[in-house]
């Protein structure tokens, strides 16, 4: 009994101890240092660094940086998607045949609906951000709204790439706003139906009784 | 009493210097709220959905809110860890721009040969940072400009790994596991909700004849 006694709190001082010293995002710091340390070693040699000569690579990363706003990221995201989900759900063979169809229709839909609404609207929002975010040398006198144009300008001192990420970053943050509803309203029928459109006619019962229909 | 006008100017000013110099950073942000927002909304047109048969639905249903989860948690690890690296490359110094490299160069930090540039044996790529620098002003605007680049570039290129290879894997995986789960579970419900024939043990039988008014002994 006084063995386990003594074990027992020993073993929770021990737990209590490790469990003090241990900490998620120290242990995820240290990964990602020592991955970054494997990678930056992988990556080129000591003796030949990896060097972007070509001025139009540079000048298309700069490019990148500085125009590439979230609908555009949304853009090559969905456009990605649907080069790569369908597949994917297409060699599921956890589900049944039928399940697997769905399943793909649903799929193609949700990337359609998501990218066609996800991109108008952060697009939509940023130029609305634009609209209201001019510089005083931007403002023309015969403008409408004048006095509203410079309301959503910061009231530090941004450079002019800054300024063109802020408005993206706002209009980003606009359209996240827009999207919570959209989601339901748009979104979310549109996804509908797309699925029963491609689910219909991707059906062979269905699409049977279609042409029979037609024939008739 | 609050100052609005107060509120709002800090809150345009916290966006423009978190995000304005790091647009790869706000795409995370942006894009971890977005899916979050797009999974809610999936999760309820499939609910609301009259035209998928019950046990789609099952599948359907686990598999939208597994995706939400795996594309919040991708997004966070996988994405931001990308984009990390890609920033790690350009801010050690190890991929650069031929004028980063005669500004390395120039500071004692590059060594220039024959075939491009190179560095000391003993130099460590993760400690050095080139934005710590005393005269990093020089090349601030060169620097950046690159820097901003390659961080969307990385963050493009994890946010399709995460979110169009890993994501379908995983919550395919994980909503096939749901459908089985959720089937056995219709199948036990509706085996206990039939009433006849029906197995009933001799004990049972015996104890169920006993109490009958008309079981025993019968009196004609």
């Amino acid at each position: 009994m006084i063995i386990f006694t003594y074990l027992g709190r020993n073993m929770a001082s021990v737990n209590f101890n490790s469990i003090s010293n241990f900490s998620f995002s120290r242990a995820y710091e240290r990964i990602g240092r020592k991955a970054s340390r494997f990678v930056l070693n992988c990556v080129g040699s000591r003796e030949k660094l990896p060097t972007i000569s070509n001025p139009k690579t540079i000048n298309t990363i700069d490019w990148i940086g500085k125009k590439l706003s979230s609908a555009e990221n949304r853009l090559i995201l969905g456009a990605s998607a649907l080069l790569s989900q369908p597949f994917i759900d297409a060699s599921n063979k956890d589900v049944d045949k039928e399940t697997r169809r769905y399943s793909i229709c649903r799929t193609i839909a949700k990337i359609i609906a998501g990218t066609v609404t996800g991109y108008s609207i952060r697009k939509l929002c940023i130029k609305s951000i634009d609209a209201f975010t001019k510089l005083p040398s931007e403002v023309k006198p015969d403008a409408k709204f004048k006095n509203l144009r410079q309301f959503l300008l910061p009231t530090i001192k941004c450079t002019a790439d800054e300024l063109s990420q802020y408005k993206n970053a706002l209009g980003t943050l606009l359209a996240l706003g827009v999207m919570v509803f959209t989601n339901f309203l748009i979104d979310a029928p549109l996804t509908k139906y797309l699925t029963n459109l491609f689910a219909g006619s991707s059906d062979p019962k269905l699409k049977k009784g279609v042409e029979n229909a037609k024939s008739n | 009493m609050l100052n609005l006008t107060k509120i709002f100017n800090s809150f345009k000013d916290t966006v423009a210097t978190k995000f304005g110099p790091n647009p790869a950073k706000m795409l995370i942000y942006t894009g971890v709220l977005g899916w979050f927002l797009s999974s809610a909304a999936q999760v309820l047109a499939i609910v609301v959905n009259d035209k998928i048969p019950k046990e789609q639905k099952m599948f359907l249903i686990p598999q939208e809110i597994g995706d939400g989860a795996i594309n919040v948690l991708s997004f966070f690890l996988v994405t931001s860890s990308i984009k990390a690296l890609a920033s790690k490359l350009v801010s050690s110094g190890k991929l650069a721009t031929p004028k980063i490299r005669q500004f390395l160069t120039d500071s004692g930090i590059n060594i220039k040969t024959k075939n491009g540039w190179k560095v000391l044996k003993d130099f460590d790529f993760s400690k050095f940072n080139i934005k710590n620098m005393t005269n990093f002003d020089q090349i601030k605007p060169e620097y950046e400009s690159f820097k901003n680049g390659v961080d969307v570039i990385g963050m493009t290129v994890g946010s399709i790994l995460s979110c169009n290879i890993i994501t379908p894997i995983l919550r395919n995986k994980y909503a096939a596991g749901r459908q089985q789960k959720n089937l056995a579970e219709i199948k036990r419900l509706e085996q206990s909700k039939i009433q006849y024939p029906k197995g009933i043990s001799i004990e049972d039988y015996k104890k169920y004849s006993a109490m009958k008014f008309s079981s025993g002994s019968l009196k004609i």
